[in-house]
């Protein structure tokens, strides 16, 4: 689903330049669940938003399906990324101003869904979730593990084949993490891709490979 | 979109304070420039409401002196209407009082009498009934009412044309009705018809062909295709050509024309532009204001927009998001703008000074209102989109990750230039603001010389048609003798023209054995027709000589005073016993003190008191000295006045003070609305200065955090921000001053007395500008100064 070929990111400081992803190779089946690991700095973020397409300055090849979003205009990559991506974070990030129904309506809204399709699709997923009872409730109302939550039915709702996660048990207590992977695990067992980065070996071990990184290079993979 | 405006408005609510600060803002930068400019566009912009309205000028004559006092003389007058082909419709007219009786009560209403073709050079479309035209010059007898008269008077009444009143004391047909609009140059109830073919004359002159008696305004038409400069280069040959003619009288004058708009707003242009450049300054404040909040609002916001972003939204959805945010902003503070707009215009209309013309033509302006919330929401607008813009994808991930702390210095900058920016508007409305009022408090604290405490006046004009000849000085007789019989008005007085109302009576003089000095430069005097009793009424000394006496009258050699100004002129030799000519030689009896007359403004003037009983108008006042109420004056001045004649309306009694309160009326206003907008200015800047530095501590926590848990001392950390609020303020000030003393020069010609580049005042209010910045960067500082490191640290 995901082929990755020689893909770099560097900054550059006068007349030196600094690596942040070196000749990173790696291939993702569909239905895969993968764990990116690595100290801090090792680059584990970084390429993860290239995944997401929240990054464009870097070079090599990264194949989406049958799709080089390296030849692809932003424009492209954007279609791209709404149709098959959704992403979910170490801080939630939900809106603060908009109730738990709004915050999952939100990436429907952004993809010109009819509003009759969006009331049935974050129905069904407050549904699925379990989160019927708080949909009307802010996000500054509910606790660290039931935002984070809602931040996965608001990444799940547009039906994404592949979900990133960065860190998303990083700010939510074992119990509550420990939920949170479950439920990645059954969106997985479900057909959805998921690529996480973390630094737990816990929650890695829900996934099927992992892909360690230090300095910006690949070191292993299993 | 419903659902982007229904997010707007609720984000609006969730943060009430930066809602009402920018509504607030919004609405004082619309409200004021809407006010202000509907105002200067009534008085000064908008044509006057007649047909072809630019071709209407006002003729007026060009004394040898310079001075273009426009009166003029019924020989000039004819003169100018046959000989100047430029010219159509020229019309005579001065402004009479009208006693209208044969209607119920009698009532007096403003009157302008004119000459037949007055109602053609304004081609007015009559509502009722016609006006009078050329054709009926001569006949006399005919009126036109306004509107509201008809209105007031006779009830609409359909059959009003043809119906007879008595216009003092004169039957005279009404012809027709002519709409509100018909108020220019003078705004009056009643037009009636010169009996000839100029105005009568209030005081004796030789007809048709007298030069010398210049009584009376004219207006005209300028012929189709004739512009106002060929039209003067006519008057100007017509001139000289007098001047060779009649050299006595004419020699030296000249004659030109100006378009009535301007002539009506000539004294007021330049206050009202001070006032337009001051509300501007206040709409450029409440902008950089708006758009400091919105560029620190969407700074805030750029981890929410970045998470938009990552969810889907592109980056038209994400303007469109902020556009409809700006929009919802513009219509709340647009609205609550219009309805401060509306009550603006009605308080500038009643703070307005009494004289300030074309006030009636002052309506809210919704084009200005529409313009100015355009200008502040496109402000607005383009401060909250640019980030919105620049949140492309490269920086995606670092604005998720540090919502938006770094890379904010640039934008920081751009709003500390805007901070800096409004100080310096702010400094150049105070020093403005502080130089007006400088200037009304030393016109105020001017000595008019005379005593204006316990003073009361009252004008008593008499209707010519009923009072000709000796009746006049009988009549003021017999009101003094009543007043000076009762206790309340004992020391009382007549005087021609009332101090510091703004009327005018001068002439040239010669003193004898001096010698005659060449046209045009001619001596000229302030004339005053008084009472014996003025003198000791008003206050003035008698310097030498004696005052007037029951016995300078009619038949007796004529005498008159002259104030000490005049007397310096005789230089060594005793002016007492000396004569001067005013038009027939008259002996100085008295020399008194200095006292002004024209305004504060204008220093005392050569000056020659005539007494009334050898020179008598009938537009004489009463002065009365009283520790009383001005009403208690009027109830006697009324008695007096009915006693001798029932039909004679009495006119308003005003302390002097009142008077000279009204003479202050223009200073007064331009002070006032600029010390209103200078205030406001203050307050937008210190809500900008506070804002800017808010916004700088909340960026700043964990800074803060990091330098207290380093050991700084929190006086040490609240002095940062103290500093750093502090010298953007002093920059603005050092801005603001340098911009002030250019500000000051323009506005140099309407101070009385006072420098425009004083240095007291321009440090004092550069002092009080910083003192109030201090004091908006306080509160942040105090918050700064209270971080607790550790919760700021684990924020981070």
């Amino acid at each position: 689903m995901v082929k990755l070929r020689n893909i770099e990111k560097s900054f550059r400081h006068g007349l030196s330049q600094t690596f942040v992803l070196r000749r990173i190779n790696v291939d993702i089946a569909e239905g895969q669940f993968v764990s990116i690991m690595g100290p801090s700095g090792a680059g584990k973020s970084t390429l993860l938003h290239i995944l997401g397409m929240h990054d464009s300055a870097w070079t090599g090849e990264y194949w989406l399906g049958d799709e080089p979003i390296h030849q692809h205009s932003a424009k492209e990559r954007m279609r791209l990324q709404k149709q098959h991506i959704g992403f979910v974070f170490q801080s939630y990030h939900l809106l603060d101003n908009l109730t738990v129904y709004e915050n999952i309506d939100l990436p429907l809204s952004y993809r010109d869904v009819k509003k009759t399709d969006r009331q049935g699709m974050v129905a069904d997923i407050l549904d699925r979730f379990a989160i019927v009872g708080k949909k009307d409730l802010y996000p500054n109302q509910l606790s660290g593990g039931q935002q984070q939550l809602v931040a996965i039915a608001r990444a799940v709702v547009a039906k994404p084949t592949l979900i990133l996660a960065d860190e998303p048990t990083g700010n939510l207590h074992s119990d509550q993490g420990r939920e949170i992977m479950e439920l990645f695990k059954r969106l997985n067992e479900g057909g959805t891709t998921i690529v996480q980065v973390t630094h737990s070996e816990v929650n890695a071990t829900y996934g099927h490979r992992v892909i360690r990184l230090k300095d910006g290079w690949v070191l292993d993979e299993n | 979109m419903f659902q982007d405006l229904r997010h707007a408005v609720r984000s609006y609510l969730r943060t009430p304070g930066f809602t009402a600060v920018a509504v607030m803002t919004l609405a004082l930068g619309v409200g004021g420039a809407t006010a202000i400019f509907s105002v200067v566009d009534g008085i000064l912009l908008r044509p006057l409401p007649y047909a072809d309205a630019s071709r209407i000028v006002r003729v007026a004559r060009i004394s040898a002196t310079g001075t273009t006092d426009g009166a003029f003389s019924a020989g000039d007058f004819l003169d100018v209407k046959r000989e100047a082909p430029s010219l159509v419709h020229v019309a005579g007219y001065r402004e009479d009082i009208s006693d209208v009786t044969g209607t119920g009560e009698p009532v007096r209403v403003p009157g302008v009498q004119t000459t037949a073709a007055f109602f053609e050079a304004f081609q007015v479309t009559p509502l009722v009934g016609r006006v009078y035209t050329a054709g009926d010059e001569g006949r006399g007898a005919l009126a036109v009412i306004s509107e509201g008269l008809w209105e007031r008077q006779f009830g609409r009444r359909d059959d009003i044309v043809g119906t007879e009143i008595r216009v003092n004391g004169t039957p005279t047909e009404i012809v027709g009705v002519v709409p509100e609009s018909v108020r220019h140059p003078i705004e009056a109830d009643l037009w009636t018809l010169a009996p000839g073919e100029v105005p009568t004359s209030p005081i004796p002159s030789d007809g048709l062909a007298d030069r010398e008696v210049q009584y009376f305004a004219a207006l005209a038409r300028l012929a189709q295709g004739v512009t106002a400069s060929d039209a003067n280069a006519q008057l100007r040959a017509l001139g000289e050509r007098l001047g060779q003619q009649f050299p006595d009288t004419n020699r030296g004058e000249s004659f030109h024309v100006r378009p009535l708009a301007d002539s009506l707003v000539s004294d007021v242009r330049a206050g009202l532009l001070v006032l337009l450049g001051a509300v501007a300054c206040v709409l450029l404040i409440a902008c950089a204001n708006v758009a400091g909040l919105m560029l620190a609002r969407s700074l805030v916001r750029r981890r929410e927009l970045a998470v938009r972003a990552s969810l889907g939204a592109s980056r038209w959805q994400l303007a469109r998001q902020l556009m409809i945010e700006s929009l919802v902003l513009a219509v709340a503070g647009g609205a609550a703008g219009i309805v401060l707009a509306v009550w603006g215009v009605d308080l500038l209309v009643a703070l307005a000074p009494e004289g300030l013309p074309r006030l009636a033509d002052v309506q809210l302006d919704w084009r200005v209102a529409a313009t100015a919330s355009l200008a502040t929401t496109v402000v607005g607008l383009l401060a909250g989109l640019a980030p919105a813009l620049q949140s492309s994808r490269p920086h995606l991930n670092e604005d998720l990750k540090d919502g938006g702390r770094t890379g904010t210095a640039s934008r920081t900058r751009f709003r500390s230039g805007l901070v800096v920016a409004e100080v310096a508007v702010a400094l150049v409305l105070l020093v403005g603001a502080g130089l007006m009022v400088t200037s009304l408090f030393r016109l105020r604290s001017v000595d008019p010389g005379f005593r204006t405490t316990s003073l009361a006046a009252v004008e008593l004009p008499i209707p010519q048609s009923r009072y000709a000849g000796p009746a006049q000085g009988r009549f003021y007789s017999e009101v003094l003798a009543r007043l000076r019989a009762h206790p309340a008005t004992a020391m009382s007085a007549l005087v021609f023209p009332l101090p510091l109302r703004g009327s005018n009576a001068s002439a040239d003089i010669e003193v004898e054995g001096q010698p005659a000095t060449e046209r045009p430069a001619q001596r000229l005097a302030e004339l005053n027709m008084v009472s014996a009793e003025f003198f000791q009424t008003m206050g003035l000394r008698l310097m030498r000589g004696r005052g007037f006496s029951a016995t300078d009258v009619d038949g007796q050699p004529p005498v008159v005073i002259i104030n000490e100004r005049l007397a310096a002129e005789f230089g060594d030799t005793d002016p007492i016993g000396r004569r001067i000519n005013l038009g027939s030689w008259v002996t100085i009896v008295g020399v008194v003190s200095d006292a002004r007359r024209q305004s504060l403004e204008a220093a005392p003037k050569p000056a020659v008191y005539l007494p009334y009983g050898q020179f008598v108008l009938p537009f004489m006042s009463v002065v009365v000295r009283t520790e009383g109420s001005p009403a208690a004056v009027a109830s006697v001045v009324k008695a007096a006045v009915r006693e001798l004649d029932p039909d004679l309306p009495v006119e308003t009694v005003r302390t002097i003070e009142e008077i000279i309160e009204t003479s202050t009326g223009q200073p007064r206003f331009r002070a006032t609305i600029l010390l209103a907008f200078a205030s406001l200015a203050l307050m937008l800047a210190a809500v900008g200065v506070y804002g800017l530095m808010s916004f700088s501590v909340s960026q700043r926590t964990s800074e803060m955090g990091v330098r207290l848990a380093l050991g700084a001392s929190p006086r040490q950390v609240g002095a940062l921000v103290m500093r750093q609020g502090l010298l953007l303020a002093a920059a603005g000030v050092g801005l603001g001053l340098a911009l002030a003393l250019a500000v000051g020069r323009v506005i140099a010609g309407m101070l009385f007395e006072t420098s425009a580049t004083d240095p007291r005042l321009y440090a004092g209010l550069g002092a009080l500008l910083l003192t109030i910045a201090a004091l908006a960067c306080y509160v942040p500082a105090r918050r700064a100064m209270r971080v607790d490191p550790m919760r700021a640290l684990r924020s981070e």
